[in-house]
Order: C-alpha cells, then sequence, then structure tokens
C-alpha cells in the first residue's frame, strides 16, 4: 500500500511539471502566449523556428555549449573544492573561522560584471593564446561564485552535529582525525547537497555572463548577447534554448548523484 | 595598472633566468611596434599573424573584417573592452578605435586619455576601401507612411541642428555636456571637431554641405559588404539577407522634400523621441543642438533625446515603438532588417566612417 501511494507521488512529481511545461510551449505554439504578453513573433520566435534554428546550427551550438560547459564544471569543481578546504581550515580554528568565512562572504556580494573585466585584465600573461587566457580568467569567475557557497555551508556541515556527539566522541578517546573523518565529513555531506544546489546554477549563470568580458568571443551567453545586439532574436532564442538544457541537465546530473549518495540518510 | 605592469616584468625576468626560448619570446613582446614608414599591409599582416586585432565585435567589427580580409588574413579578432586599456598593455597591436571618441582618449593627455601623442599611428577605413557608412537617422517604413509630415519635419530640424552644430563646434560641445555627459568637457570638444569632419567629408575626402544626404556609391558599397560579413546562423535571416537591396534600408525622398521645403509642416505626431546609440556625447551634437536652440519647437515638434549605452539596442528600441527614431550604423539596419524588423532610414549623417585601427610606432 505504502510503495504504491510512493510510486503515485513521484510519477504526479514528474509528471505535473511536465504537463505545465507542454502547456506552456503548446501555448506559446499557438501563440496564446503572445496574445497574453503583448509580444510578437519577431521578439518571441515560434518555438519551431528555435528548433529549425538549432537543429541547422548544431556544430556551432554545440562548440559554443562545450566552451561553455567546460568553464562552468571547471570552475564549479575548483570552487567548491576550495570552499570545502575553507571550511574545513575555518571549522579547525573555530576562534576566527567563522569571521574569515564572513570575509570570503563578502566576495560573494562583488557582481560578476565587476571581477569578470579585472580577471581579464590579472590573466593576460597567463598565455600567448587568447582562448586559453579567457578560459582560466572565465573559470576563476565561477570558482569565486562557487567557493562562498560552499564553504559557508560545509562549515555548517562541520559545526552543527548532533547533540553531544563529539562529547561521545571525545569519552570514547577518538582522536581528531577520527572525529573529523568519522563524524564531521559524512555530517558535512547534506550540506555539500545544498551549496551545490545554490553553485550548479550559478556556475552557469556566471560562465555565461563572464563570456560578456572575455577576449575570445565564445560561449552561450556570448552568443545570446551579439544576436539581441544584431535584432536576430530567433538566434538568441536558440542559444537561450541550449543554455536552458546546459542548465536542466545539470540540474537533474546534481539530483541523481545527490538521491545515491543520500540514499538511506533522508527516508 | 601601472602596479600590475611591473609585476608582469618581474615575471617576465623571472622566466628570463628559467628558459632562454620563453625569455626571447618576451623581449619580442617588448619591442614589437612598427615603424612610421611601414606598409600598412605589413601592419595588418604582422599583428592578425600574431592575432592580436582588436574590435568591439557586437556588429562594429565587418570594416575590420573586410580589410583583414583585403589582406588576406582570417576574420578573427579579439574582443576589445570599451576602454582602450587592452592597446595600453600591449595585448592588442592593432586596436579599433572611432576618430572622434578611442582616437582621441590615446593620442591626449586630457582627463581619461592615454597620452600617447605622436606615438601612435592610425589605418584608415575610407582611405583602404573597406569604409562602411555609421550613424543614420531611422523609423520604421510603417511610422514613415503614416506620419511623412512628422518625419520631413524631425529631419529638416535635426539637419538644421548639424549644421549649426558643424558651425559652432564648440558650442555644440558645450551644449552635450550641458544635457548630461559621461566624458569631460575637453574629451566633448575634441569629439565636436572630429565628428564635424565625418558629417562633412565623404568617403573619398569630398566635402559634403548637404547635411544627412544619402551617398548612393557609400550605400551600395556599405550593403556590399554587410552582405559578405554579416553571418546569421538563421537561415531565413540570411536569404533574406541575401536578397536585400538598398530600396530595402533606405527612402532618400523624406529627406529630399525636408530639404526642399520652405521649412513649415503640420506634423502627424507632434510628440516624438529618438533613441541615440551610445551615451550623451557630441557624437549626436546635432540633435541636441536643434533641441537646444529650439529648432524642433519652430516646426512643431516636441522632441525627447532617449541616450543609449551598453547594449541598448537602438533598433528594437525603434521597431517596438518605444522611441519614434534612431540613430544607428547602416550595417547594424541592415542585420535589424534582415530579421524581418522593417526599418528605413531617412538620412545618413556620417558621410564617412569613422573607424579607424591604432597601432604604437617606434
Amino acid at each position: 500500500m505504502k510503495n504504491i501511494s510512493m510510486d503515485r507521488e513521484k510519477i504526479s512529481t514528474i509528471l505535473y511539471p511536465l504537463m505545465f511545461g507542454v502547456f506552456v510551449i503548446a501555448m506559446w505554439q499557438s501563440e496564446a502566449l503572445h496574445f497574453l504578453m503583448g509580444a510578437d513573433t519577431f521578439t518571441l520566435p515560434l518555438p519551431t523556428r528555435i528548433f529549425t534554428i538549432l537543429t541547422e546550427n548544431l556544430p556551432k551550438v554545440l562548440l559554443n555549449t562545450k566552451a561553455t560547459l567546460m568553464v562552468a564544471v571547471g570552475g564549479l569543481v575548483l570552487g567548491s573544492l576550495l570552499g570545502y578546504l575553507l571550511a574545513i581550515i575555518a571549522s579547525t580554528f573555530p576562534k576566527w573561522g567563522m569571521g574569515g568565512l564572513s570575509v570570503v562572504s563578502a566576495f560573494n556580494a562583488v557582481p560578476i560584471i565587476a571581477i569578470a573585466p579585472i580577471l581579464n585584465n590579472l590573466t593576460k600573461d597567463f598565455s600567448r593564446d587568447p582562448n586559453i587566457r579567457s578560459m582560466l580568467a572565465k573559470t576563476l569567475v565561477v570558482m569565486i561564485t562557487c567557493t562562498v557557497s560552499m564553504s559557508v555551508n560545509a562549515y555548517r556541515g562541520f559545526t552543527e552535529l548532533k547533540p553531544f556527539s563529539e562529547d561521545l566522541m571525545h569519552s570514547l578517546a577518538a582522536n581528531k582525525w577520527t572525529i573529523f573523518t568519522k563524524l564531521k565529513v559524512p555530517n558535512s555531506v547534506p550540506y555539500i547537497f545544498t551549496a551545490l544546489r545554490v553553485s550548479v546554477p550559478a556556475s552557469i549563470i556566471s560562465a555565461m555572463v563572464s563570456e560578456y568580458f572575455a577576449e575570445y568571443i565564445i560561449g552561450v551567453g556570448r552568443m545570446i548577447r551579439e544576436n539581441i545586439v544584431l535584432a536576430q532574436y530567433a538566434t538568441a532564442w536558440a542559444y537561450i534554448a541550449a543554455a536552458f538544457v546546459i542548465g536542466i541537465t545539470m540540474y537533474v546530473l546534481l539530483l541523481i548523484f545527490e538521491g545515491i549518495c543520500m540514499k538511506g540518510r533522508r527516508a | 595598472m601601472k602596479v600590475i605592469k611591473k609585476m608582469s616584468m618581474t615575471m617576465a625576468l623571472i622566466a628570463a633566468s628559467a628558459t632562454a626560448a620563453f625569455a626571447s619570446g618576451q623581449q619580442a613582446e617588448e619591442i614589437s611596434y612598427y615603424e612610421p614608414g611601414a606598409s600598412i599591409e605589413s601592419i595588418v599582416v604582422d599583428a592578425a599573424g600574431k592575432g592580436q586585432v582588436g574590435n568591439w565585435g557586437l556588429g562594429n567589427e565587418y570594416e575590420v573584417q573586410a580589410l583583414l580580409t583585403k589582406y588576406g588574413q582570417p576574420t578573427t579578432y579579439l574582443s576589445q573592452a570599451f576602454d582602450m586599456d587592452g592597446f595600453d598593455d600591449d595585448s592588442i597591436l592593432l586596436a579599433s578605435a572611432m576618430t572622434y571618441n578611442e582616437l582621441g582618449l590615446v593620442k591626449n593627455s586630457y582627463d581619461g586619455g592615454y597620452s600617447y601623442g605622436e606615438g601612435v599611428s592610425y589605418i584608415d577605413m575610407n582611405d583602404e576601401g573597406v569604409a562602411m557608412l555609421e550613424d543614420n537617422l531611422f523609423t520604421t517604413a510603417a511610422f514613415a507612411a503614416e506620419n511623412p509630415e512628422t518625419v520631413k519635419a524631425f529631419i529638416y530640424a535635426s539637419m538644421k541642428g548639424w549644421a549649426y552644430a558643424c558651425e559652432n563646434p564648440e558650442e555644440a560641445a558645450e551644449i552635450v555636456f550641458n544635457y548630461g555627459s559621461s566624458v569631460s568637457p575637453e574629451h566633448q570638444a575634441y569629439m565636436a571637431e572630429q565628428v564635424k569632419k565625418l558629417v562633412e567629408t565623404d568617403t573619398m575626402g569630398n566635402m559634403v554641405r548637404d547635411y544627412g544626404k544619402m551617398d548612393e556609391a557609400a550605400m551600395a558599397q556599405t550593403l556590399e559588404l554587410a552582405k559578405t560579413y554579416i553571418k546569421l546562423e538563421d537561415s531565413v535571416a540570411a536569404s533574406a539577407l541575401e536578397a536585400m537591396s538598398l530600396e530595402d534600408v533606405m527612402d532618400a525622398s523624406y529627406w529630399e522634400m525636408a530639404m526642399g521645403s520652405s521649412g513649415a509642416f503640420s506634423p502627424e505626431k507632434s510628440e516624438v523621441s529618438i533613441q541615440l546609440k551610445w551615451l550623451p556625447q557630441s557624437q549626436f551634437m546635432g540633435y541636441y543642438v536643434a533641441l537646444d536652440k529650439g529648432f524642433y519647437e519652430e516646426v512643431g515638434l516636441s522632441v525627447n533625446i532617449i541616450p543609449g549605452g551598453g547594449d541598448i539596442g537602438e533598433t528594437t528600441a525603434v521597431y517596438t515603438g518605444q522611441v519614434d527614431f534612431g540613430v544607428t550604423w547602416v550595417s547594424n539596419l541592415i542585420a535589424a532588417n534582415a530579421g524581418g524588423m522593417g526599418l528605413l532610414e531617412v538620412a545618413q549623417v556620417y558621410q564617412r566612417s569613422g573607424l579607424v585601427l591604432v597601432y604604437k610606432t617606434n
């Protein structure tokens, strides 16, 4: 009985959003959406037109998608690792740890459009190949964005333990290393995913925005901008669709990964 | 910036002691400016070969690509920021500059300038035969058909403003500065002087006294280069671009009738707005002068000038009807019409290209 209701719940959580999506696309294609929003098919081209452009230019779209993905994933991995490391350091020295992390989170308040040009200038000597040095600058921007959410969340994972669990470990004569690996690290796992749920979408957004400022012209974000400025809205929408696919895919992958890692934890 | 430069030099020195090969590469970069008498071809080939030709992109790149093609180079370029730091720090050897704006910043030493003076030289797109026309005056074909008197009145008063501004560039620069300026008064004055040259000289270097005249030959060259270098991924828009003729982008009749008139109009719509392509600056001095001197009022118009900047899409703003008129580059209008916007150029204010490629000389 319980299993069937669980399945139903699962099906409805997938089915309802899917139905809503299909409904919106149907409204869009039939121009009902245009009527409601007062838009025209020029600024909001029909899905079929967007899809045609996507398929006709698949190699170019994939090339730009790959460039954006490499920056987003690279920055996400580097930033998350650095953030986790900072959290470890902060929790090891609790006296100034939280204060230090507050300073780190101040970085999060600096807008991407301010960091991106600065990093562009700082990385100019890195390589003679503009593609490579632009890639580094963009990855660093994403890294900074992702570091903060991971460090703050992982720190909570290390410090917000079950009541008395650390005292229990102490009373059993566990050393610091054992407490860290057997208690703190496992406790931080759900917090890692909390951070990633913020970082994954943020990494894609910051990758796309930093493409605006990069010396080398490539990436989904840059293509959206180029095409909108040239008033090529249908093509811009094709790249928006590509950005959408990147975002959804990375988020779904994260959820699957989370499901595997958290099996038996959240029941 | 200076601190960063010093750091990079120190790093270069450390690298020099480590590997001789790397050091020779760094040294070559330090002295690779051009001889004052070097041929344009040798400069273009050298800079393109090193991948150090810069442009802002976003529809400003076609003349540079045409020049690169002329000298047998690939059409790729570095994305240049809206300042000239990339040129200053040598990451861009051949940098795009507008004669009235970036070139002045590079040469002059007033606030915001880089003070290169005579240490730089430039390649002029007009001399190279790859000029495309820039700042125009446009509206939609539908608006022009419905409000012909408004369009004529607006052209008449605007061109009167341009004539006055070109006659009194110093005063025009002051007027623009007072309407809200993004740059210093000295730079506005410099800009006014340079814009006057673009408005009063055609691509061949001849004087033009008919402000806003549409030079068919220059327009045809612009369209031809646009067809070659505007790459559209949308196949529908690409074939529309392929089939485009000058009649699809311009109509000289409004300008001819306006300039041939006595100055009395009965505008169908008296409250109109114009979207500029960029921030308030002498680039658009004719419109500010016409507003300030009451030329618009004289023809029965109440005009609102809306500054641009950043990614403001002047073509989209006019297309959606947020504004009635706009200033854009002819190539941008061509791209927009390929997408199906139905815009119409009604006057061509700049008679020659203001784009140059600037380089440092030894």
